[in-house]
């Protein structure tokens, strides 16, 4: 992650080459195209396969993933049915310790070596909403994520977007794809995180971010001058800071 | 918090004595009226009252908050309007560093005090769903919560109901009101809590929950025999530990 652009993925013109993961949570039908066009490997986790039979109805066909894993609690039968008779591989990951996700991502990650394609960045539909508990199990796993790949995992839902930024690095965050929506936020999830930020409305300078104390929600980006375009957030921490944004309406 | 019922404040003959906080999210309209009904303080934080007054329209005169505070940028005029003309409270409480909600609990635990109310917990609707940092927020004003009262606050959205257990002491949870869901859930938000738990079906024995390591989700309660009920659910923690559990369709 040197720069990256966090909502990149959305646009159509957009560089990265991406992985897509869809999860058992409403789809927007608008960011689910634009996704699933330019997905090199497209996979759903358990109900997240319900989702894409219901939205692509009329040309399924069309729209079959590579892999569906999970333990398959939440596949509806009709759905299970129709994918496997069209071939698509149903990766029954029996019940563990570890997440329909995080087990989609873990099979990903192989499919990326094993088939040597060239990903920049994978994205998740869905994780962000519903069930609380799931919420905090999305953002688990995207701890796990980062011993299990380079590769940034992102997450959307409705219009946040979530990324977990790794520990010990400064990171870059191109913010002028021009889908920014208006709101940005730094989370210190599992422990303090000694910050330092540039190119916020209120930057944090070698400050301590950690609940109870200083969570940065409802933070947004530092004017600039319309003809330049926003320079780069840069965010430095010490330990992994969970950074989201809003999505401007498409 | 000696033997507590999170649900309790569900139930039309709950025992516990609530005020109520109303958030910026759909309300669920059969929790609204029992919540309601029994909460000897009702406010709402800014854009709460749109979610107010849209619920009891046709006889909103019997729904009138105590007061409803913010800095009122996402209140409608027309509803602002007509509970400033039903003489509710409008407090403003202008953009600081503290959210709408951190604002409106502030001045709810005044109140409690100022009236001399007898309240056994703080019951708050919305702020788990939406926009992703706000529902960070809502964890975040609960830390807060924790120095401006000895009161649980417990927060409800859809069916999810989260709580912030105190850290040095060990809670006994009723989990036995007959309303409880089927999962819940142990989340070290802020930072590793060293746990303890009963009554778990995956229960924790002198471990470190952590971002990364281990959070407890999907988890659920043991088996019990019917006609005994539910044991309570005990923690035990070293630091704040966020308790969320699933909600019985009512």
């Amino acid at each position: 992650m040197d720069e990256f652009a966090p909502l990149d993925c959305l646009l159509p013109s957009g560089k990265q080459r991406i992985g897509l993961v869809i999860l058992n949570q409403p789809i927007d039908e608008q960011f689910f195209h634009v996704l699933w066009s330019k997905a090199k490997i497209r996979a759903c986790a358990d109900g997240g396969a319900n989702h894409l039979y219901r939205l692509t109805e009329g040309h399924r066909e069309s729209f079959l993933p590579d892999y569906i894993n999970g333990d398959f609690d939440s596949i509806l039968p009709e759905v299970k049915t129709f994918y496997t008779e069209k071939n698509c591989k149903m990766m029954e990951t029996s019940d563990q310790d570890l997440t329909d996700f995080t087990k989609c991502l873990a099979v990903m990650v192989e499919e990326i070596k094993a088939q040597k394609l060239q990903i920049d960045t994978i994205v998740t539909l869905g994780g962000l909403g519903g069930r609380f508990d799931q919420i905090m199990a999305t953002v688990e796993t995207l701890f796990h994520a980062q011993k299990m790949t380079d590769l940034p995992v992102v997450v959307i839902q409705d219009r946040s977007l979530a990324v977990l930024l790794k520990e010990g690095r400064q990171h870059h965050l191109n913010v002028n794809t021009g889908l920014e929506g208006k709101w940005c936020s730094l989370v210190p999830v599992g422990s303090p995180c000694l910050t330092t930020t540039s190119g916020l409305k209120w930057n944090l300078d070698n400050q301590v971010l950690t609940f109870g104390q200083l969570v940065s929600t409802s933070n947004t980006y530092e004017a600039h001058d319309p003809k330049e375009g926003r320079k780069p957030v840069r965010i430095t921490t010490d330990r992994p800071l969970l950074w989201s944004m809003g999505i401007k309406p498409q």
